[in-house]
C-alpha cells in the first residue's frame, strides 16, 4: 500500500481544552462559524440516591475530529467539479479556485470536516498543514496540544504503534469511508453506545 | 516565463483612490495593466483588444449590468471581472446577469482578485478537470496544486507584498481600509492555493511575543510570525525536540487566540470622554449608557489632572480610590490614595496558609516538584482542575504521574475536565463544607487508630513537628482544651465530627469518607493536594489550617512522593523555587502612602454608598470616596458585589479608565484612555519555576494608545510632580536589568548563576548600561530564541521535596511560625482574622459554616426545608477566559459559550433542558444564561465561569453575559478574602431570547482607520 498520511488521537490524555482548534483557526485564518478541527465532548452515566446519599456512575470523554483524510473519501464522490482530490500521500484536498460552493461533500462527509465559507461561498478543509509539512513542520494542531494528545504519520506505522481502533462513538463505522484515524481510547469509551451516551456539546462544534 | 501568455487587463474604475489601490494588487500582473477612468475610455479600451476588463459597473453613472451589457457589445470576446460592494445578492446577481464571469467583492480584492483572474485564465483547463473528475472514485493525476504554477507563485509572492501595503489592517477589520467597504471583525481567509502560505516562505521573523495574563497557567511560550509588523500567525514552543522531562512549553486556546486581542476592531482607539460629563460628573446616572466622545490625549490628560487637583483640593487625598496601576507612583507624591486590601486568588490561603506554617501556594510551595510527584502512589485533588484553571503543562505533569502509576482520587462538585482523564475515582462534595469532610476524615483516623495494631496516624509527626494537636502538644502559654484532638472527639461541645456528622454537610457517604480516610492513611507515599477554589468560601479562614492538620496526621509531608499544600496556578504540579528567575526592574520606590485608609474588596462599594468602612476590630470609620481611578485590572467586574459597584460608579464624581477595550471598568467611567497591550511594548521577561522567556516588541502601538507609565508621566508633569521620580528608568533599561539579572541554578544544585552573558557592545547596540558579565548563554541567543528552559531530568539534583529538612530535624530548621513548627493551634490566625474587624475563629481549625454556603440553602435545616435560594453556585475560572481578559475575542467565545451548568436532577425539576435559557436569581442580583444540563455536575450544584463582561440589561436589570459577581454577594467575613464559591441562587426558564455569545456585536466605539495605513 502506497503512503496514507493519519492522525493519531489519544482519547486517554485529551481535557478538551481546544487548543488544536485555537491553533487550526490561526494557522487557517479561519472565522466564527468555521473550524477544520473541532472537539466533540460525550457525557453518561446518571446518578441515583443511596441511603439518602447522590451516587453517581457518571463519564465523560472528549474527541477531537478534523478531517480524516479518508481512503475511501465521499466527498471526492460526490465532488461534480474535481475541487476535491486526494493527493499520494493520501491528504484529501480542495481547490478552492475550482469549488463552485455547491456543499454536496459537506453533506456526505461523515464527520463534518467540510466547512462552508459564507464569505467566499466555497467549501474547506483540514489539508493536513500540507504547506507546513512540505518545510518538515508538524500540522498546526498536533504541535499545538498541551496534552500530547495528538500524533501523525504513515497509517501502517501508527497502527503497527497504536492498534487499528478508528471508530469511538460517536463516531461512524470505519467501513464506510476508510477513514485515516488510529484513536487510543478513553475506557469510558468502551461503554458509551447510542443509548448510554450523548455528544453534549453540539451547540459548541 | 513570457508575458505574452498571460491575457492583458483593462482597469476600469472611476475614482483615482480605488484605482491606484487596486493598481497596486495587479502591478506584478505579467500580462500588462492599463486603466480607464470614465464611461467612453472603458469602451474604447475594451474594444481595442484587452482580454479581461476589471470593473466597478456601479459606478459610470449607469445601471451596472447595462454597462457590462454595452462592454459585451462592443468586445464580445472580452472577458469582465466585475467589482461589487460587499454582502448584498442584487449586486452579485446583477454582474452575473449582464455577463461577468467572475465577480470580487471590493473588501476582499486584495486576496481575493488576483486568484480569480487566474481562475478566469485557466478556465479551460477547470473545464477539462471537471469533465476528468466526475467519475473518479479518486484522482491521482496531478493537479494544479501540485503543477508548477507560475501564477501561483505570483500570487504567494503578491500575497506577501499586498500585507505589507496594508499593514495590520488586514488583521484588523478585513480589507476595510482598502475599499471602504463595512468593517469586517475577525481575519480574513487566506485563500489556500496550495502554494506554501508566507508564514513558512521565510519571508518574515518569529519573535517570541508576550503572552502576560494572569492566567493561572503555566507561563507558556508563544512565538509570533511577524512580516513588516504584520502578525501572520502565531506558534508556541518548537524551541528543542518535546519529551515528558523536558517538555515544550505549549500554550493554551487563550494564548493562541491572542492575535484577535492584540489586533481586534474593539480595540479603543482614542481617549475619549462620556458626552454629558462635566467637571464633577455631570449627569452621573449616565454612567454606563452615555455615548462617547472623542477627545485628543491633551484635552483628556488635562481633564484627568485637573480632575485629580479638584477632588484632592475639595475632599482630600482619601477620596481618591486607586483600584491599581503605576498612577500610585504620581499620586504617592501628591499626597496619597486610598486603596483596597483582601486577597483574591488565594482565598484564605494567603494568610492562614504562612501564619500555620505552610506556603501560600505561589511565594511559597509546599508541595514537592514534578519529578518527585511521580513517586507518588495516591494523588488526591481536592478543589482542583488544572486543565481549565492552570492551563498550559500542568495537566501533562499530572499525567506523568499517573503514567508512573499513580491513583487519582478527585474531590469536586464536578468530574472536571482533569478528573476526565486523570480520575480514577471522583468523589462529589457540595461547594463550602470540604472542610466537614477533612473533619470526618480526621475523626475516622483519631477513632480507628491503633498505634500497634492498625497505625493510621503518624505520631511521630505531630510529636516533632507540629503544636496544638492535643492537649500533650500546646504551644506555650495556650489553654489545654483548645486542642483539635478534643475538638474532634466533640469532649467540650458534645458533638463528635463523625463520618455520619460530615456527611450530612457535605453529601459524601459515611462509608465513603472513612474509606477514604483510611485509603490516604495506610497509602505510603500520598499526595495531599488541593486548588485555591475551597478557601475562596465566606469564613473558610480554618480551611488550610484543616487541610494542612490532614498531613500532618498522616506524615504526608516532607518525604518523595509525600507531600501536602496547594498546588495551583503557576505552581500547579511543580513546587519549589524558581530554578531560572528573573533580575529585578531596577525601579526604585516612591516611598510610603501617605494615606493609610485601606478599604476591605468587600466593602469598596459598600464604602462609596454609605460613607464609611471597617477600619479594624470594633472600628468603623467614616469615608468619603469620590474617584475611581482604574489604573489597570478589571475592579468593577472581578470583585463581588457587581450590581452595587454600578450604582457605586454612578455616585462618585469622577471615573477614569486606562485600558484595551471597552471593558465593564471602561464602560461606567467618565475618561477612558486607550493603552498598549505588552505586544506594542518594548519587551517584557516572564518564566515558571524551570524557564524563562524574553519577549520582545510586536508591533508598534496600534491607533492613539500608549503606555501606561505614559499616561502617569503626563498627570505627573500637570500636577508638578519629579516625573523623574515617577518614572526614573526606560522601559528598556527595566527589561535590560531583570535580564543581565538573571540567574540559573547550577546544575550541580550547589547555587545559582548568571543566565546571560553580556558585553559592552551588547549594551550599546541594545541602548542600555550596565556592566558587562559572564553568564551561561548569550545575550543575542536568549535574544533570539526568546526562551531559556532548565534541562531537567529524573535523579538530577535540581528537585525538590517540600518541608524535607524540617521533617528530618525541626529543631535545627524552624518554620516562621510562632512555635517554629506546623501550627494546628494557631494563635496568630486568630489575632489576625479578629483584627480584621468582621468576625471571629478559634485557633485551631473548627468547622465555621459559611454565610451562603449549604446550610443557608435551608429556611429548616433541621427538617431539611429548602428556601427561596435552594442552589449552590460556585464560580469556576472558564477556559474561554483567564478572569476576564480575552471575553471579548469572537475565536473563544465560539469554542466556550459561557454556559450555565446544571445537574439533570435539578434540571428536570424546573423543565429544563440543554440550550434553554435560564434566569438565576442569587440575593443580590440576576443573570441569564444558556444551561447546560450534565450528569458531570452534582445534584444540587450549579456553576457558571467568572469573568464575562457584565452587559447589564436596562429594563430588566438583568446581566446577559452571566458575570457572576452579579450573583456574588459582598460579604465580609474572616480575614476579608472574597468568598465567590458560596453563593445560593434559584434557576428558572427565562421567556425570552439569548443570541450566542459568538454572535453578539464586538463593543467597537470608534471604527475608524488606523493611523498605520
Amino acid at each position: 500500500m502506497s503512503k496514507q498520511l493519519a492522525f493519531f488521537i489519544d482519547q486517554t490524555v485529551c481535557t478538551g481544552c481546544k487548543g488544536c482548534q485555537i491553533a487550526c483557526k490561526d494557522k487557517n485564518n479561519l472565522p466564527v462559524g468555521m473550524n477544520y478541527r473541532k472537539v466533540y465532548e460525550v457525557n453518561g452515566g446518571g446518578w441515583q440516591q443511596v441511603g439518602g446519599f447522590w451516587e453517581s456512575n457518571v463519564f465523560a470523554y472528549t474527541l477531537p475530529v478534523s478531517c480524516m483524510h479518508c481512503q475511501e473519501p465521499l466527498c471526492l464522490e460526490v465532488c461534480p467539479t474535481g475541487a476535491t482530490f486526494k493527493r499520494d500521500d493520501g491528504v484529501v484536498m480542495v481547490n478552492e479556485d475550482v469549488c463552485i460552493g455547491c456543499r454536496y461533500c459537506e453533506w456526505a462527509c461523515p464527520y463534518g470536516a467540510r466547512q462552508f465559507n459564507e464569505q467566499t461561498g466555497v467549501i474547506n478543509k483540514c489539508n493536513f498543514c500540507a504547506d507546513l509539512q512540505a518545510q518538515g513542520e508538524p500540522p498546526a494542531c498536533v504541535a499545538a496540544c498541551p496534552m500530547r494528545a495528538l500524533d501523525f504519520g504513515d497509517l501502517n506505522e501508527l497502527q503497527a504503534r497504536y492498534g487499528t481502533t478508528a471508530a469511538v462513538y460517536p463516531l461512524p463505522s470505519p467501513s464506510l469511508t476508510q477513514p485515516s484515524i488510529v484513536i487510543k481510547a478513553h475506557p469510558d469509551a468502551r461503554r458509551a453506545t447510542v443509548e448510554t451516551a450523548r455528544i453534549v456539546n453540539l451547540e459548541e462544534v | 516565463m513570457d508575458a505574452r501568455q498571460f491575457p492583458s487587463l483593462l482597469l476600469a474604475a472611476p475614482h483615482r483612490w480605488l484605482r491606484e489601490t487596486l493598481l497596486q494588487v495587479l502591478q506584478a500582473w505579467p500580462g500588462g495593466v492599463t486603466t480607464a477612468d470614465n464611461h467612453d475610455a472603458l469602451l474604447v479600451a475594451a474594444k481595442a483588444g484587452t482580454d479581461i476588463v476589471v470593473l466597478t459597473p456601479f459606478a459610470f453613472g449607469m445601471h451596472g449590468a447595462d454597462l457590462l451589457r454595452e462592454v459585451h457589445r462592443v468586445a464580445p470576446r472580452v472577458r469582465m471581472v466585475a467589482l461589487i460592494p460587499d454582502d448584498d445578492g442584487d449586486y452579485r446577481l446583477a454582474a452575473l446577469r449582464g455577463g461577468a464571469d467572475a465577480v470580487v467583492y471590493e473588501s476582499q480584492a486584495d486576496v481575493d482578485l488576483l486568484p480569480t483572474l487566474q481562475t478566469v485564465t485557466r478556465a479551460e483547463a477547470s473545464r477539462q478537470l471537471r469533465r476528468r473528475s466526475s467519475r473518479a472514485r479518486w484522482v491521482k493525476e496531478e493537479r494544479p496544486m501540485d503543477n508548477p504554477n507560475p501564477i501561483a507563485e505570483l500570487l504567494t509572492e503578491r500575497h506577501v507584498s499586498r500585507r505589507s501595503f496594508i499593514k495590520w489592517s488586514a488583521a484588523l477589520g478585513g480589507a476595510a481600509a482598502l475599499a471602504g467597504g463595512g468593517l469586517k471583525f475577525g481575519l480574513e481567509p487566506l485563500k489556500s492555493t496550495g502554494a506554501a502560505p508566507a508564514a513558512v516562505a521565510g519571508t518574515g521573523e518569529w519573535i517570541t511575543a508576550a503572552c502576560w495574563h494572569n492566567c493561572g497557567g503555566h507561563r507558556c511560550l508563544l512565538k509570533a510570525y511577524v512580516v513588516d509588523g504584520v502578525v501572520q500567525r502565531v506558534k508556541t514552543d518548537d524551541t528543542h525536540p518535546d519529551s515528558v522531562d523536558f517538555p515544550q512549553n505549549r500554550a493554551c486556546a487563550r494564548g493562541r487566540s491572542q492575535r484577535q486581542q492584540v489586533f481586534g476592531p474593539d480595540r479603543l482607539k482614542y481617549p475619549m470622554v462620556r458626552k454629558h460629563w462635566a467637571p464633577g460628573g455631570g449627569d452621573k446616572s449616565l454612567r454606563g449608557r452615555d455615548e462617547w466622545v472623542r477627545i485628543s490625549w491633551d484635552e483628556a490628560l488635562n481633564i484627568l489632572a485637573s480632575e485629580i487637583k479638584r477632588v484632592k483640593d475639595t475632599y482630600g487625598n482619601e477620596s481618591i480610590m486607586v483600584t491599581g496601576g503605576d498612577i500610585t507612583r504620581a499620586l504617592t507624591l501628591y499626597g496619597g490614595y486610598t486603596t483596597t486590601w483582601g486577597t483574591t486568588s488565594w482565598g484564605t490561603w494567603f494568610y492562614t496558609g504562612p501564619k500555620t506554617g505552610l506556603g501560600d501556594g505561589l511565594y511559597a510551595t509546599s508541595h514537592n516538584d514534578r519529578m518527585d510527584l511521580r513517586n507518588s502512589q495516591l494523588v488526591v485533588m481536592w478543589g482542583a482542575n488544572p486543565a481549565w484553571s492552570s492551563q498550559g503543562n500542568p495537566t501533562y505533569f499530572y499525567q506523568a504521574a499517573k503514567a508512573a502509576g499513580a491513583k487519582f482520587i478527585f474531590i469536586d462538585p464536578f468530574y472536571n475536565d482533569s478528573a476526565m482523564i486523570l480520575a480514577d475515582e471522583w468523589i462529589p462534595i457540595r461547594p463550602a463544607t470540604d472542610h466537614a469532610l477533612a473533619l470526618g476524615i480526621a475523626h475516622t483516623l483519631i477513632t480507628e487508630d491503633n498505634p500497634k495494631t492498625n497505625p493510621l496516624i503518624d505520631w511521630d509527626f505531630l510529636n516533632r513537628c507540629t503544636v496544638g494537636f492535643d492537649k500533650d502538644h500546646m504551644p506555650a502559654g495556650a489553654d489545654s482544651k483548645e486542642n483539635f484532638r478534643d475538638y474532634v472527639l466533640g469532649t467540650q461541645d458534645g458533638q463528635a465530627k463523625t463520618a455520619e456528622w460530615a456527611a450530612e454537610i457535605c453529601g459524601v457517604h459515611p462509608d465513603r469518607i472513612r474509606a477514604l480516610a483510611r485509603e490516604i492513611a495506610q497509602t505510603r507515599r500520598v499526595a495531599l493536594l488541593t486548588g485555591w477554589a475551597p478557601a475562596r468560601v465566606n469564613n473558610a479562614d480554618a480551611w488550610p489550617q484543616m487541610f494542612m492538620t490532614l498531613g500532618c496526621m498522616t506524615g504526608h509531608i516532607g518525604q518523595p512522593g509525600r507531600m501536602t499544600g496547594v498546588s495551583c496556578w503557576e505552581k500547579s504540579a511543580n513546587g519549589g523555587p524558581d530554578l531560572v528567575a528573573a533580575g529585578g526592574s531596577g525601579v526604585a520606590g516612591v516611598g510610603d502612602n501617605p494615606i493609610k485608609t485601606v478599604v476591605n474588596n468587600n466593602e469598596l462599594w459598600d464604602a462609596v454608598l454609605t460613607g464609611q468602612y471597617t477600619a479594624g476590630y470594633k472600628s468603623v470609620k467614616p469615608i468619603n470616596i469620590q474617584m475611581l481611578y482604574h489604573g489597570m485590572g478589571s475592579a468593577l467586574n472581578q470583585k463581588v458585589g457587581l450590581v452595587k459597584g454600578i450604582e457605586a460608579h454612578r455616585k462618585v464624581e469622577f471615573v477614569v479608565s486606562q485600558t484595551h477595550f471597552l471593558t465593564t471598568n471602561a464602560k461606567y467611567s467618565d475618561l477612558v484612555l486607550p493603552v498598549t497591550t505588552q505586544w506594542e511594548r518594548e519587551g517584557y521577561v516572564k518564566g515558571n519555576r524551570e524557564v524563562l522567556m524574553w519577549a520582545r516588541q510586536i508591533t508598534p502601538p496600534l491607533y492613539e494608545a500608549q503606555d501606561d507609565m505614559w499616561v502617569v508621566r503626563e498627570v505627573a508633569t500637570r500636577l508638578g510632580l519629579d516625573v523623574a521620580k515617577v518614572d526614573p528608568l526606560p522601559l528598556k533599561q527595566q527589561v535590560f536589568n531583570q535580564i543581565a539579572g538573571a540567574k540559573v541554578a547550577k546544575v550541580d544544585g550547589s547555587g545559582q548563576e548568571p543566565l546571560v552573558t553580556i558585553s559592552e557592545a551588547d549594551m550599546a547596540a541594545m541602548g542600555v548600561t550596565g556592566k558587562p558579565q559572564q553568564g551561561r548563554i548569550s545575550l543575542a541567543q536568549f535574544r533570539d530564541q526568546g526562551i531559556y528552559q532548565v534541562q531537567r531530568r529524573p535523579g538530577d539534583r535540581l528537585g525538590y521535596i517540600a518541608f524535607e529538612a524540617f521533617r528530618k530535624d525541626p529543631e535545627a530548621n524552624k518554620l516562621k511560625t510562632d512555635s517554629g513548627k506546623l501550627e494546628i493551634h494557631c494563635k496568630s490566625i486568630a489575632e489576625f482574622v479578629k483584627n480584621s474587624g468582621f468576625d471571629e475563629v478559634r485557633p485551631i481549625p473548627t468547622y465555621n459554616k459559611a454565610t451562603e454556603g449549604y446550610e443557608d440553602t435551608f429556611t429548616d435545616w433541621a427538617h431539611k426545608i429548602k428556601g427561596g435560594f435552594p442552589l449552590q453556585l460556585y464560580t469556576i475560572h472558564y477556559r474561554r477566559r483567564t478572569h476576564s481578559v480575552f471575553d471579548n475575542l469572537p475565536w473563544l467565545r465560539e469554542a466556550f459559550p459561557q454556559e450555565f451548568i446544571m445537574n439533570p436532577v435539578d434540571a428536570e425539576a424546573r423543565g429544563l433542558k440543554t440550550g434553554d435559557i435560564v434566569r438565576i436569581t442569587s440575593r443580590h442580583g440576576s443573570v441569564m444564561r444558556p444551561v447546560w444540563v450534565t450528569e458531570r455536575m452534582m445534584p444540587g450544584v450549579v456553576t457558571l465561569g467568572e469573568g464575562a463582561w457584565s452587559q447589564i440589561d436596562e429594563t430588566t436589570g438583568i446581566c446577559q453575559a452571566g458575570a457572576t459577581n452579579t450573583l456574588n454577594g459582598a460579604i465580609a467575613t474572616g480575614q476579608g478574602h472574597q468568598g465567590w464559591n458560596s453563593c445560593n441562587v434559584q434557576v428558572e426558564k427565562y421567556d425570552g431570547t439569548l443570541e450566542p455569545d459568538a454572535t453578539w456585536p464586538q463593543r467597537i466605539v470608534f471604527p475608524g482607520a488606523s493611523n498605520h495605513v
